[in-house]
């Protein structure tokens, strides 16, 4: 039984929309795309979508009560959800730097979990609005 | 009263990228003024990826975008003063700016580059009737509360405006547990890069009702629902298709409108198509000494570009002071041609200069198959091929320098050609 | 009841007949006429009621009719109880006497009240005084030109609008005395008859008896012609023919005028209460014993009813309903301050046939700025029912672009409403209630309510004195009240002077109007505290500029967390129900904010 899935492709502003033509699980045409990066676009985002997970943690002791962090590569876009939750359960406390680790091998996926910048300890002294 | 070579007004990316600029122009004297209680502008709110994809080569999160120049700020000798607010410029680049430690601060700047941002257009503005409960914000507000503050402006959201920030935000609210029912957007189109309709909307099955409109918000103490309706294609709502939908939060994403307040003070000609002061290819505007970067020139996609922009203005104030500027004998007016709505820069004054210049432009509506055509008073000078162009995404081109030199005339046009296959 | 009463019950019901409500019960107490009823739509109410206060004998109108279809709306809204570090205070056992509303009416009695040893309790319902139509109008300070003569609107208007350059001053209250003209243009008479003869009229005719309408009320008007007309404000319609000018007319803040009198009246004694409503009346032996309110009861033999479009409710509580509050909602446009200077002064163009029941509306600015344009009106059934529809906007803009016809409207950057609170006699009720010794009527405030609030007092005052009230006269009165100073206004020297004494000044939190962190928490902290996000604009005008709180909402909202010891999920916009945040699902709570 043949299935197709569409897919937009984000490559460049074209947006071709990519029609991925499926049957038993094997991938049987793809058209739609105007060019060879879309054809492997379409290929990637039908078998195992990707995305960056970004979210913000709490931290304790800092300027902000928040802390923006990014997965290190893309990870399957299905687990964003749950990776989210994840994530959060974080335990943080300022200072943190750009870069630092927050949670390493999130869902043994080989990625991990890094600070997005510097957050320095809170001035008691400065608290204004 | 101080007196200070290089005054930056603002410490988004733009004014970063001004300040280093100038500072590694030569220019040691350089003050940067920012509002905020840091520096990083709108950044690092801007949690999501998609920043710096040409700068860096690589796809970072607005706040690493911010860190990465925050950490080149620090290694200059450029003076940061955060929590200041210039209250006036006159006509004379004479700044008003107070702050908590300092008091009231006045600066004589030999030369001022704008770099302010923009502010949201309001529900107001876009006249949405209805009542004025607690529960309306613009999505910079609501980004600004979720990613700095912690804190969660609701649970049911409606999102009027599919431009980036409503589509982020959208994505933002669903993954911090809130329903966002969907996505209202006036036109016919997507507002915004297709990247965030897929990665933002489609992702998360977040409905997105084209050529749609709210009509109403009811609520009294707090928001309660919205009216939503089709619209006609002048725009207008077609009362027969009014649907209610309950909510208790609406997100609009509206506009953007460059912060020219200062600028107007202090003399600056403002362009009413960009909204912004028109400037040439150093970035200064039509007071000398004077100049513009970033989204207070014009409302930029790409924060690459804003860099590129502010990169242009901190060399070009180092330029102005260090007296390297060679005028033309006549300015060149760059004029918008088939299919453009407007260009920056709006002028050429200078000659011999070093690099090339980069012009941006929107176009009016999406064609495809197209040809980018630079020509002077008739003379074809250069094109550029292009798959596509849409409203919401700029399109660059590069002018080298002597090809600007040669030209005679006073106009340069940038037309938007069909490409016969 | 004399002889002449039956009389005008039937001529009341053969009215009613020939408009084709034959069904109507009308009765008469005293002079009150009472109506009831149902009827298809509420317009046909409003009618009903005018009509039968138009005629002689009758004092006021009670009108009970029911439209069809038109439900109450019921409240919603969940009341939580929410305490703060500084308020609210308990409420007191007793107190001589007992205002409730906290407009501008019922805040400028509390103050008058507070020059006598007197327990002087104000009771507001809302999370601020000045939430009704006292912050939502127009805020001109009126002549009583626009008044039918005869009326008390007249009469009170024309006595308070000299005192006000000595009250805002002594209040520390924006004031500014523009003046206002009245144009009459090529379409003053349009429709009804050639314009030749329209323009001799508005020439040669109206003017002088327009000049003669302020003399009346103490101003000193003068006839402007065209020349000096379009040099006076260049931006008005070409199609203007000539203006009489009053100077008598001024501006003032109507909000900040509100928070003051209530503030002066707390420095002088009077105890204001905010989330406090009145939910009853307790009268004996037809004398009034004290008000039951949501907080508790009060003992008090003398009770004001100043409570705005809500005063029939209440005086209904009191066995005194005498008339009846037809809530008539108007739009205002609002526009950015960057229009500031397109008219100097408040223009009102004059149309005839006059709409009865209002001003004509102007185009005008505020004492901030804020070019100006408005109000419109439309009776609704539903005192609560302030949401600004389209129509109203679209006849606002269209009404007044004939007086400037090139005027940007994009540079709109806000829409308002305010209900009046009008009796069917539409003229003030200032009396006694009739069978409840203590409790006295101060209803049926609308246009220029706000303008008459001294006189009004004055008045209110002297019927508490015949009513039995003992008037002591305090010693140490002190009408002066300070503000919180306006950063923006101070001179370089004075910001500087200010940084210094208190470093919140140097923090700029609303970007649009420059309002400081300083201000901000002296609002907070002032004797009316400002425990709300909007009452902390009404204070300092964080919020009001062009991006309506975009920028500094957010600061706003961790400031009063801060100094009211409250989480940021309990700050409010305006009262009950307004918060500005929810809890989130996805993060765990716990730990402390920043």
């Amino acid at each position: 039984m043949k299935k197709s899935y569409f897919v937009t492709c984000t490559l460049c502003p074209m947006g071709c929309r990519i029609e991925v033509v499926v049957e038993d699980g094997k991938i049987l045409e793809i058209k739609g795309n105007e060019c060879k990066k879309g054809e492997k676009y379409a290929i990637d985002e039908f078998s195992n979508p990707c995305r960056i997970l970004t979210t913000t943690v709490r931290i304790q002791g800092g300027l902000l009560p928040k802390l923006p962090v990014r997965s290190t590569e893309p990870i399957p876009k299905k687990l964003i959800p749950s990776g989210v939750k994840e994530v959060k359960k974080a335990k943080v406390k300022a200072p943190v730097n750009y870069g630092d680790v927050i949670l390493r091998n999130i869902f043994n996926l080989g990625v991990d979990i890094v600070s997005s910048r510097d957050l320095e300890k809170e001035n008691k002294e400065e608290k204004n609005g | 009263m101080h007196e200070v070579d290089v005054v930056v007004i603002g410490g988004g990316p733009a004014g970063m990228a001004a300040a280093i600029s100038a500072y590694e122009s030569g220019i040691e004297d350089v003050w940067l003024l920012e509002r905020d209680y840091w520096v990083g502008g709108i950044l690092p709110q801007c949690i999501h990826d998609g920043f710096g994809n040409f700068v860096f080569g690589e796809m970072l999160t607005g706040s690493e975008y911010a860190q990465r120049y925050i950490n080149k700020l620090r290694e200059t000798g450029v003076k940061v003063r955060p929590n200041t607010m210039v209250l006036k410029i006159d006509q004379n680049r004479e700044i008003t700016a107070v702050n908590p430690s300092d008091g009231l601060i006045e600066v004589k700047a030999k030369t001022i580059i704008l770099s302010m941002g923009c502010r949201e257009r309001t529900r107001y503005q876009v006249l949405i009737p209805g009542s004025r409960p607690a529960g309306i914000y613009t999505a910079g507000v609501i980004q600004r509360y979720i990613n700095i503050e912690g804190l969660m402006p609701g649970k049911k959201v409606v999102i009027l405006g599919s431009g980036d920030v409503g589509m982020i935000m959208a994505r933002r609210l669903t993954l911090e547990g809130a329903k966002v029912k969907g996505v209202y957007e006036i036109m016919k189109t997507p507002g915004g890069l297709t990247r965030n309709v897929v990665q933002c909307l489609e992702d998360y099955n977040i409905p997105l009702h084209l050529s749609h409109t709210i009509t109403n918000i009811t609520g009294r103490y707090r928001v309660e629902g919205v009216t939503v309706a089709e619209v006609d294609p002048e725009l207008r709502p077609i009362k027969e298709t009014e649907r209610y939908v309950p909510c208790d939060t609406v997100v609009l994403s509206v506009g953007l409108i460059p912060e020219n307040e200062l600028s107007k003070m202090a003399g600056v000609e403002i362009e009413e198509k960009t909204k912004g002061p028109a400037v040439d290819e150093q970035m200064q505007t039509s007071v000398p000494g004077i100049f513009a970067c970033g989204n207070v020139v014009n409302v930029y996609d790409l924060v690459d570009d804003v860099s590129e922009s502010a990169e242009r203005a901190g060399k070009g104030a180092a330029a102005s002071i260090g007296g390297k500027l060679e005028r033309r004998k006549t300015p060149i007016r760059v004029k918008t041609g088939r299919n453009v709505n407007y260009i920056v820069p709006q002028i050429i004054r200078n000659k011999n200069l070093n690099e090339s210049t980069r012009f941006y432009f929107r176009v009016k509506e999406t064609e495809k198959s197209v040809r980018v055509v630079v020509s002077a008073n008739g003379d074809k000078l250069l094109e550029k091929r292009e798959r596509i162009v849409r409203p919401p995404e700029m399109v660059r081109i590069n002018v080298p320098p002597d090809t600007l030199d040669k030209i005679k005339g006073d106009e340069l046009t940038i037309d938007v050609e069909e490409r016969k296959k | 009841m004399n002889d002449k009463n039956p009389r005008v019950i039937k001529k009341i019901q053969k009215t009613f007949a020939k408009m084709s409500f034959p069904n109507i019960e009308v009765s008469l107490e005293g002079d009150v006429v009472h109506l009831e009823g149902s009827v298809d739509s509420w317009d046909d109410v409003v009618r009903l009621g005018y009509q039968a206060g138009k005629f002689k004998g009758v004092g006021e109108v009670v009108n009970n009719v029911k439209a069809k279809g038109v439900v109450p709306k019921k409240e919603t809204r969940q009341k939580k109880k929410l305490t703060t570090k500084i308020y609210p205070p308990k409420l007191p056992k007793k107190a001589d006497v007992v205002v409730v509303g906290g407009g501008v009416v019922g805040c400028c009695i509390a103050r008058e009240l507070s020059r006598y040893n007197l327990e002087v309790v104000l009771l507001e319902k809302e999370w601020d005084v000045g939430m009704g139509a006292s912050k939502a109008n127009s805020a001109q300070v009126h002549t009583g030109i626009g008044e039918d003569s005869g009326t008390l609107k007249k009469e009170l208007c024309a006595k308070s609008w000299p005192m006000y350059e000595k009250l805002t001053e002594e209040l520390d209250v924006p004031y500014l005395r523009n003046g206002l003209l009245v144009v009459m243009t090529k379409d003053t008479f349009s429709g009804k008859m050639p314009s030749f003869v329209g323009n001799f009229l508005s020439k040669y005719l109206i003017p002088p008896f327009v000049v003669r309408k302020g003399k009346i009320v103490g101003d000193k008007p003068r006839v402007v012609k065209r020349k000096e007309l379009l040099e006076m404000e260049p931006n008005l319609t070409p199609r203007a023919l000539v203006g009489v000018f009053h100077p008598g007319y001024a501006l003032v803040c109507p909000f900040r005028l509100t928070i003051a009198l209530a503030e002066n009246a707390i420095q002088n004694g009077a105890k204001v209460f905010l989330d406090t409503e009145v939910t009853g009346v307790l009268v004996e032996d037809k004398k009034v014993e004290g008000v039951v309110t949501n907080r508790g009861m009060i003992e008090a033999s003398f009770v004001i009813n100043a409570a705005g479009v809500f005063s029939d409710d209440v005086a209904a509580m009191a066995g005194a309903k005498e008339f009846t509050i037809h809530p008539r909602k108007g739009v205002i446009l609002l526009f950015d301050k960057e229009m500031e200077s397109y008219i100097t002064h408040q223009v009102s163009l004059l149309k005839f046939p006059r709409d009865p029941h209002t001003k004509g509306g102007a185009v005008l600015m505020t004492v901030d700025g804020n070019i100006n344009w408005g109000p419109s009106a439309v009776e609704i059934p539903d005192k609560n029912g302030r949401e600004v529809s389209k129509e109203e906007i679209d006849w606002v803009f269209e009404k007044y672009s004939s007086a400037l016809p090139n005027f940007p409207k994009s540079s709109i950057i806000k829409f308002f409403s305010g209900i009046r609170a009008p009796t069917y006699k539409e003229d003030f009720y200032i009396k006694p209630a009739k069978n409840v010794r203590g409790f006295v009527n101060v209803a049926g405030i609308q246009s220029p309510g706000l303008t008459a609030a001294p006189a009004i007092a004055e008045l209110a005052l002297d019927i508490l004195r015949e009513q039995g009230l003992e008037m002591e006269e305090k010693e140490d009165f002190n009408p002066v009240r300070e503000g919180i100073p306006i950063f923006e206004k101070l001179s370089s020297e004075k910001k500087r002077e200010q940084i210094e004494q208190n470093p919140l000044y140097g923090k700029i939190v609303c970007r649009c109007e420059h309002v400081t962190e300083g201000e901000i928490v002296d609002a907070i902290h002032s004797p009316l505290p400002a425990v709300t996000v909007d009452a902390v604009k009404y204070r300092t005008r964080a919020g009001s500029g062009r991006c309506q709180a975009g920028f500094c909402g957010p600061r706003v909202a961790r400031i009063l967390a801060r100094e009211l010891g409250i989480s940021e999920e309990e700050v409010m916009q305006k009262g009950d129900g307004s918060n500005l945040f929810m809890k989130s699902k996805v993060r765990k709570r716990g730990g402390k904010h920043a």
